[in-house]
């Protein structure tokens, strides 16, 4: 998964077009970065973060009038300069970007290098300029060469290409996103919005199998039939600035700090409190559900654990399936089921074969997403938005509380019968302040100082809120790059209790008094037997905070919202230890943002 | 005489960075410019004047609770960029302007975060500037509240704060235009009594023959919230001006579209009721009340000159007047708020005739059948249990138990 952007029609701007498109899509990858240029075809590419490409470009200081550019996240060897994109042909004269899997580039390499063409890099991209630059060999021009080349590539792709003295990008969409930005005379394309927002809103989502042509003159998108279609543009409402850190030292700590507004923003105007119903006029028209299977993947999924949860609970047969296994080795299901795909993206490759596994099986499939028009919204049968608004850091924070409230909102939708809502929608309508209390008053950051050496971190919790356990543990490993692990709080008995010593803290989650608290208590004296310091995560309600050694208090709420609380304290608590041990927070090794390959 | 140039100032510095001592208890987790001026924080009336007059560059100094402000504005307030800068030690105006000295690069615009203005008073200043600094100047018999000045033609030659003598009747009205001569004029000065205002500033510019301080006469709206119930005052202000969102009209009634009334509740206008708020059966509401974004007011509670602010509910059955609740209150049946023209006595000062019932600062609990005196300030997190009769002071996170 990597970023694409590309723009024709700028002029001497479109260096500085490229280069902040490309700044604006690093949260999708940043292991090597490029940008070619036209018409006289230069490519300058660097391995590392994009301010090692940012000195190349200064340093060379290149001109063009239009170009493509692309920031990577390794998939097919490693990050290397000869492994940066854009990749050109041996002459050269075709330089090409591209974000996905072409599922058959051995074969095609195979091919290539049997007619004597030498490969520079071990990527998969490679043999894309190669074919291009073969096809305009055998003398046909351009667009056809490209739409040629187009045709013989397997997998999922975005690709934009540009071609020595051609005024023109060539771009096609398969499986990856790829968008266009329509200015006044000029074009811009994108794997996301975010990278021309700050130039145009006008946008063109491109469908799979569509490719684009574009010039000085506008642009022109072509079916796989290589015949011209009609798109319509959209309009979308964000700007450039919204993306921006306001002043926040870390976009997570910013993202943190909004989810009051985010919540509110994904429940306005979707219950009447004085009536006590909730209708999300997206899916009201769905029958009650036999069965709902969720699929997802990280953060995402933790919310749907959470959903098939509280949805059992209601009395609805529903899991929780991890997007990676669910396609390779699918569950059985009946006409009957709903499968729900969690994507904050809505691109999640994982998921969208999950939910496209679904699909073809005959099921009805619904979005849960952050992103309108995204690919997971326009191919399920049903979309519900969530309302965070844009997410940056590539550790989902705010997604993943709004991910929470939206799934609230789905099972009340869809599980039919007569239920006073009214204390779940008071409790739901209550989040933005409770969490905004937690963020003005949280222990999290004091306790670093005592715990910020530790051997590893353990999270537990019971029900709903094993969720919560996992997520938590998540998001301290991907950012703090500690050990952490999360548990239902039974299992540590039977196995991970062997990790448990005076080094490694426990955080148990333990929200209200009933059985499962009690149970809960049990668990953290167990671990405490083995000299663990517990911080406990707890509403009051019970004793966990007079027998924890610390405690992260949350506001009392109702079992379905507590989970959001708890998350938050566990939130910043990962990103004080992570900002303490000086990780680089917004960008953490190894990872992107939005995982759009399998 | 000072000329009109044809381009007003695009760039702004925004003070948002201060606590607003006296309005404690109301500012004890948020800075001043965030309290609410209606149901919208007044900050936001702020930048809208800015944005209305042209501005199209906002700089914010920020410091106390600065994530409230960041977290509610983001990096772009209708579609003009902010640009934050912090301010960690809050040593005085003149010191919060100095931490925007990398912000706007030619002449701006300076205001207060926490003063209601009209975008005239921007556009008078922002087109009449062409000299070292152009303040703003209103009349009125406040003037030795505030910081009184003397003019001469258009320039200003005298400037002094909150003097004792009732000789003046001209003040500055807290929108200014400088040049960069500001900061390089800021940079002279010491802070050698632990503050450095920006009246110092303006004081050396004026003692300066090389430089001009120009004053623009405005008698446009404006309005600062000085003490906790200026904010009843000043709701009453913008409601009664319709300056209010959602401002679709109806007798006065501005109700925004996602929230939900009972159609046996009453609304009295003026009165706003923000989104998702919701107004049970057999209230009444208003004149003069403003129900906060996801509010609640209970069935049978009657409301008049209210400011009610984001995520309160106030139970059933509830009887106030000039009352200001903050976020997040949750209020039981029955409480009995009456403002009668009582002394309040906050931060050691005696004030007498205030319409006040009482102060409830963020996050008060309060059980059923309660009653608040009047003048009763509660502060932050406080408790104040079933039947108790409140009234004096009563500290953050504190319990009060009959």
């Amino acid at each position: 998964m990597c970023g694409i952007v590309g723009s024709i029609g700028r002029g001497n701007d479109t260096v500085d077009v490229l280069m902040d498109g490309l700044r604006s899509l690093e949260y999708r990858g940043y292991d090597s970065a490029g940008i070619a240029l036209g018409p006289e075809l230069q490519v300058l590419r660097k391995s590392g973060e994009l301010d090692a490409l940012t000195e190349v470009v200064d340093a060379n200081d290149p001109t063009g009038t239009y170009g493509i550019g692309h920031t990577r996240w390794s998939t097919h060897g490693p990050p290397t300069d000869a492994n940066a994109h854009p990749h050109t042909d041996e002459n050269g004269r075709v330089a090409v970007v591209h974000n996905g899997i072409i599922e058959n580039y051995a074969e095609l390499k195979r091919e290539l290098e049997a007619e004597g063409i030498t490969f520079s890099s071990d990527t998969d991209t490679e043999v894309v300029p190669h074919l291009i630059a073969q096809r305009l060999a055998d003398g046909v021009d351009a667009e056809t060469a490209f739409h040629e080349t187009v045709d013989r590539l397997e997998g999922s792709y975005a690709i934009a290409a540009i071609i020595d003295g051609e005024e023109a990008i060539y771009a096609a969409r398969q499986g990856s996103p790829l968008v266009v930005g329509v200015g006044d005379s000029c074009t811009y394309l994108a794997s996301d919005v975010p990278a021309f927002v700050e130039h145009t809103r006008d946008v063109i989502y491109l469908e799979d199998g569509q490719r684009v042509r574009a010039d000085a003159d506008g642009y022109t998108i072509f079916d796989d039939d290589r015949e011209p279609v009609e798109v319509s543009i959209e309009t979308v409402s964000y700007t450039a600035e919204e993306t921006g850190k306001s002043g926040y030292d870390h976009y997570m700590l910013k993202e943190i700090h909004e989810q009051p507004t985010a919540l509110r923003q994904c429940f306005s105007g979707r219950a009447d409190a004085l009536e006590g119903t909730i209708s999300l006029e997206e899916v009201d028209e769905i029958p009650q559900p036999d069965a709902v299977q969720f699929v997802a993947c990280g953060t995402s999924y933790h919310a749907a654990l959470y959903g098939a949860s509280i949805l059992r609970e209601m009395g609805i047969p529903a899991e929780a399936y991890l997007a990676s296994e669910y396609a390779l080795s699918p569950p059985p299901l009946s006409l009957g089921t709903l499968v729900v795909g969690i994507t904050q993206s809505g691109e999640t490759a994982d998921t969208l074969a999950a939910l496209r596994d679904a699909q073809s099986r005959g099921v009805t499939t619904l979005a849960l997403t952050n992103t309108v028009n995204s690919t997971a919204a326009r191919e399920c049968d049903h979309a519900v938005y969530i309302r965070a608004g844009p997410e940056i850091g590539v550790a989902a924070t705010k997604t993943f509380s709004s991910q929470l409230v939206g799934c609230n909102l789905l099972a009340e939708e869809l599980v039919e019968g007569q239920r006073d809502l009214r204390p779940l929608i008071e409790s739901l309508r209550g989040l933005p302040d409770d969490v905004q209390s937690i963020l003005d008053s949280s222990a999290a950051a004091s306790l670093v100082d005592d715990y910020a050496d530790s051997d590893a971190y353990f999270f537990i919790g019971r029900g709903t809120n094993v969720a919560v356990a996992l997520e938590g543990a998540l998001k301290c490993k991907e950012i703090s790059y500690e050990h952490a692990e999360g548990f239902p709080a039974g299992e540590l008995k039977h196995g991970p209790l062997a990790l448990v010593t005076p080094e490694t803290p426990v955080f148990a989650v333990v929200i209200g008094d009933d059985e499962r608290a009690q149970k809960t208590l049990g668990n953290i004296k167990e671990v405490q037997a083995r000299g663990a310091p517990v911080i406990a995560v707890t509403d009051g309600e019970s004793a966990a905070d007079e027998i924890a050694d610390e405690t992260l208090m949350i506001p009392e709420t109702s079992e379905r919202a507590a989970p959001v609380l708890a998350n938050v304290q566990l939130q910043l608590f990962s990103y004080h230890l992570a900002d303490e041990l000086g990780r680089p927070i917004d960008k953490p090794r190894n990872l992107a943002k939005s995982v759009t390959v399998e | 005489m000072a000329s009109t140039t044809a381009n007003p100032l695009t760039s702004a510095v925004v003070l948002a960075a201060g606590e607003g001592v006296r309005l404690r208890p109301l500012t004890a987790k948020r800075p001043k410019p965030m309290l609410p001026a209606g149901t919208q924080p007044i900050l936001e009336y702020v930048l809208d004047a800015l944005i209305d007059a042209g501005v199209t560059d906002i700089h914010l100094i920020v410091g106390y609770h600065a994530n409230r402000v960041r977290s509610h504005f983001g990096s772009t307030y209708r579609e003009t960029p902010i640009t934050y800068h912090t301010q960690t030690n809050q040593l005085g105006s003149g010191h919060a302007l100095m931490q925007a000295r990398d912000g706007p690069s030619g002449s701006f615009l300076l205001v207060n975060g926490d003063q209601v203005i009209d975008s005239e008073i921007v556009e008078a200043v922002s087109t009449a500037h062409d000299t070292t600094a152009t303040l703003s100047i209103v009349e009125g018999a406040e003037a030795d509240s505030y910081g009184a000045v003397r003019v001469a033609e258009d320039e200003i030659t005298t400037l002094t704060e909150q003097p004792a003598s009732g000789e003046f009747r001209l003040f500055n009205a807290g929108v200014y235009a400088f040049t960069q001569q500001i900061f390089e004029t800021l940079e002279t000065l010491s802070v050698d009594r632990g503050e450095l205002p920006l009246t110092d500033a303006i004081q050396a510019l004026i003692d300066d023959e090389t430089q001009t301080v120009s004053g623009v006469r405005t008698d446009s709206f404006w309005m600062d919230a000085t003490h906790p119930w200026d904010l009843l005052s000043l709701a009453r202000e913008l409601l009664g001006r319709g300056w209010v969102e959602p401002s679709a009209d109806n007798d006065g009634c501005y109700v925004a579209d996602t929230a939900h009334i009972h159609p046996d509740a009453t609304l009295v206008g003026p009165v706003v009721v923000d989104s998702d708020a919701v107004i049970e059966a057999g209230a009444v509401v208003g004149p003069y009340a403003a129900i906060g974004s996801s509010a609640t007011v209970g069935a049978g509670t009657v409301l008049r000159d209210v400011v009610v602010d984001t995520d309160t509910t106030i139970g059933p059955n509830t009887t106030a007047t000039d009352l200001v609740v903050g976020q997040g209150c949750d209020i039981g049946a029955g409480l009995t708020a009456a403002g009668n023209p009582t002394e309040v006595v906050l931060n050691g000062a005696v004030y007498s005739d205030i319409d006040l019932s009482g102060v409830l600062a963020d996050r008060v609990e309060i059980g059923g059948g309660a009653t608040l005196e009047p003048g009763t300030l509660v502060g932050p997190d406080a408790t104040i249990g079933d039947g108790v009769v409140a009234r004096g002071r009563i500290d953050g996170g504190s319990e009060v138990v009959r």
